[in-house]
């Protein structure tokens, strides 16, 4: 929010109709774009290990402990940008000390606790313990001493204690799954009760944030596990890829049909502000929402995935075409954060105008740091992959293969 | 000795109850998490924090303790008539001296002590004038490297009776969010006097003789009726406009024209 004169002289230009005067400049920018982009990730990553776990589907045994490592690293990352956005990290802690009950946001950090110690580390925990365990036997110098530390001095892998932790294992994931569902559910509540604005005020936000979550997380697994099997020299399975597919199509079919209910239902309610929300998705959102959201990240990737899954063709142009479609969905699924978070600043509370949102680079707010935390989840999930290996040797019997050198 | 016994009880109930030993483990790291959080909620908030509402008691007392720095409006008036006079004639009568002159408590109490400061440079000045589309309407703005950059305000507005060196030569020179709106609107072509009764002496003393505004459709109607009135009383754009026309009476019902339509930027489509 430090525009220059010429920046503002560009934006009150640029807007259109009647608005209000501290309306011209958004509030809330890329950084508040990537927050919801980021936990979506975490809760669909999440999920994703879930199905593993509860439902017992054995093809998605080789992304378990990838999808879970994924979703800690996404998690550490979440928070980052809303901080970065406020300023003063530290106050954030005054939301633990003296909580407001009446907040949802300060409560939401309590759900972000909870998730974080109690669902995710410990799933992680109780999964790798024998690991942690054997590796603390075998490796030598400062990693030893970490394992040590890691196995909080309990070194017993009898058979007894090994179904202990699956048991608590598959317990923690069943409590998980609601808690993710309240991770992201929460983030579209956000938005969905400011009741002031007509394109967020909406008793499905939540419900469509969520699976437009699980939607994201399935894909970035996907991109994930294809890219690490590449730099294994491995050739990703295609039993995982296919089931991967399956779940993702499915799932994205849900999203889609709640964001047309969502659509239709506006379209026949028909209130006064359906003018201004016809005019922002024409004017200021069509790239973004019609472009990108819907053909580019909904309707090429379905096309991929059904082509992909149940075509007749060789598996590298599956791969292939996974590998497009899961990238295509991701864009599609930062757009629809994109279209949720300026779209929603970019008409006037008078229903009469809109305005524009002007990206700048450099800067708290600018594009090199939105991207920044972006990749940072991946370097933290780079060092987590090289503490805790997620690889058990066992994938080739789910269909990977070496690649031939 | 006492440690042995313990370690023994300890594994008497471990096993007479099965209990796996990493959740003792865990249990230990999440009680010493827990015991830390109470610590530190018992360290870092206050005692007084909740006694009244959401936040430290104790705030209203250190509050209550703080030395006075402020005046008031009207201390200065006693010793500084002339110039208190000028001002409240003014437009800067709704802003206090302290505004500018800083806290004036220790002047009151010893002047010949304790000076009061006269910001006469450039900076203070557009922390209220500086452009904002924020501020209302009419509010005297402008744009601080573009307007005589360089040249300290005082040179040419007297801060105890502000006004434009020169009579302003049109509507634009105060009203210019409305005027930048209007040059790229429908409405474009049709000069402010048109719609709005400007007494000439509303450029001097703009609050005292304010403008006339329309207060019926009917106004709306001499373009916009169908048809239109194109008697000699119609505007002259009233030919540039054949479409937007509407039986004035039915169209809006109750409401008036500016309810929906914003005058100073109506629609452009059909």
């Amino acid at each position: 929010m430090h525009e220059s004169v010429a920046d503002i002289a560009q934006i009150i230009s640029g807007a259109t109709g009647y608005v209000y005067p501290n309306e011209y400049l958004l509030q809330w920018g890329l950084l508040i774009v990537m927050y919801p982009f980021l936990t979506g990730l975490v809760a669909g990553a999440f999920i994703l290990a879930s199905l593993e776990r509860v439902l017992g589907i054995k093809e998605l045994f080789p992304v378990y402990r990838l999808s879970l490592l994924a979703a800690l690293a996404f998690l550490l990352a979440a928070p980052l940008p809303l901080l970065a956005h406020l300023g003063h990290p530290e106050r954030s802690l005054e939301m633990f000390l003296t909580p407001n009950l009446n907040s949802a946001m300060a409560m939401f950090g309590f759900v972000y606790a909870w998730y974080l110690l109690v669902v995710l580390l410990l799933e992680i925990w109780f999964d790798y313990r024998k690991q942690i365990v054997i590796w603390s036997r075998e490796k030598t110098g400062a990693m030893k001493f970490l394992y040590k530390i890691l196995s909080l001095g309990i070194d017993d892998i009898s058979p007894e204690a090994l179904r202990f932790d699956d048991k608590i294992g598959k317990f923690i994931t069943i409590v998980g799954v609601p808690s993710a569902f309240l991770l992201h559910g929460y983030v579209g509540f956000i938005f969905g009760s400011v009741k002031a604005n007509p394109w967020w005020s909406s008793v499905l936000m939540p419900v469509v944030f969520l699976f437009s979550a699980i939607v994201s997380g399935m894909a970035v697994v996907l991109l994930i596990y294809m890219v690490t099997a590449w730099f294994r020299w491995k050739k990703p399975g295609m039993a995982c890829l296919h089931k991967m597919g399956e779940l993702l199509l499915y799932a994205m079919l849900v999203d889609l049909a709640l964001e047309m209910l969502d659509f239709i239902h506006r379209l026949y309610e028909s209130e006064e502000s359906i003018h201004i929300l016809r005019d922002l998705v024409a004017k200021r959102l069509f790239i973004s929402l019609i472009i990108s959201q819907v053909v580019l990240g909904s309707l090429c990737p379905l096309v991929g995935i059904v082509f992909a899954r149940f075509g007749k063709l060789p598996d590298e142009v599956r791969r292939m075409l996974y590998f497009l479609s899961a990238m295509l969905v991701l864009i599609g699924i930062y757009s629809v954060r994109w279209n949720v978070v300026i779209g929603g600043q970019l008409f006037s509370k008078s229903l009469r105008g809109l305005t524009v949102y002007k990206t700048s680079l450099l800067g708290m707010e600018g594009l090199f740091m939105s991207l920044g935390l972006f990749i940072l989840p991946f370097v933290i999930l780079y060092v987590l992959v090289k503490i805790f290996p997620p690889w058990t040797g066992n994938e080739e019997s789910a269909g990977e293969t070496a690649a031939p050198s | 000795m006492i440690f042995t016994k313990l370690n023994a009880k300890g594994k008497w109930l471990l096993n007479r109850f099965n209990i796996p030993r990493q959740t003792i483990a865990l249990g230990l790291l999440f009680g010493i998490l827990v015991v830390v959080f109470l610590a530190g909620r018992a360290l870092f908030v206050p005692r007084s924090f909740g006694l009244y509402g959401h936040y430290r008691g104790d705030a209203i007392k250190d509050n209550e303790s703080l030395a006075i720095q402020f005046a008031g409006s009207t201390a200065c008036a006693d010793c500084h008539a002339d110039i208190f006079d000028l001002k409240a004639g003014s437009f800067h009568a709704n802003v206090a001296c302290e505004v500018c002159h800083g806290a004036a408590a220790d002047h009151i109490a010893d002047p010949g002590k304790m000076k009061q400061s006269a910001p006469r440079e450039r900076g203070l000045c557009p922390l209220c004038h500086n452009y904002n589309p924020a501020r209302p309407t009419g509010f005297p703005q402008i744009i601080t490297d573009r307007h005589n950059p360089g040249k300290p305000c005082m040179k040419c507005h007297n801060p105890h009776d502000p006004k434009p060196p020169s009579v302003p030569a049109g509507c634009n020179e105060c009203h210019r969010a409305i005027a930048n709106q209007l040059a790229v609107s429908p409405h474009a072509a049709l000069d402010c006097t048109i719609c709005h009764d400007v007494p000439e002496t509303h450029k001097i003393s703009p609050r005292q003789n304010r403008p006339g505004k329309p207060n019926n459709n009917n106004f709306c109607g001499r373009c916009h009726a169908k048809p239109a009135d194109t008697s000699t009383n119609a505007p002259p754009a009233a030919e540039l406009i054949p479409t937007h026309r509407v039986e004035i009476k039915t169209h809006a019902g109750r409401y008036l024209c500016w309810e929906c339509h914003y005058p100073h930027h109506p629609e452009a489509g059909p």
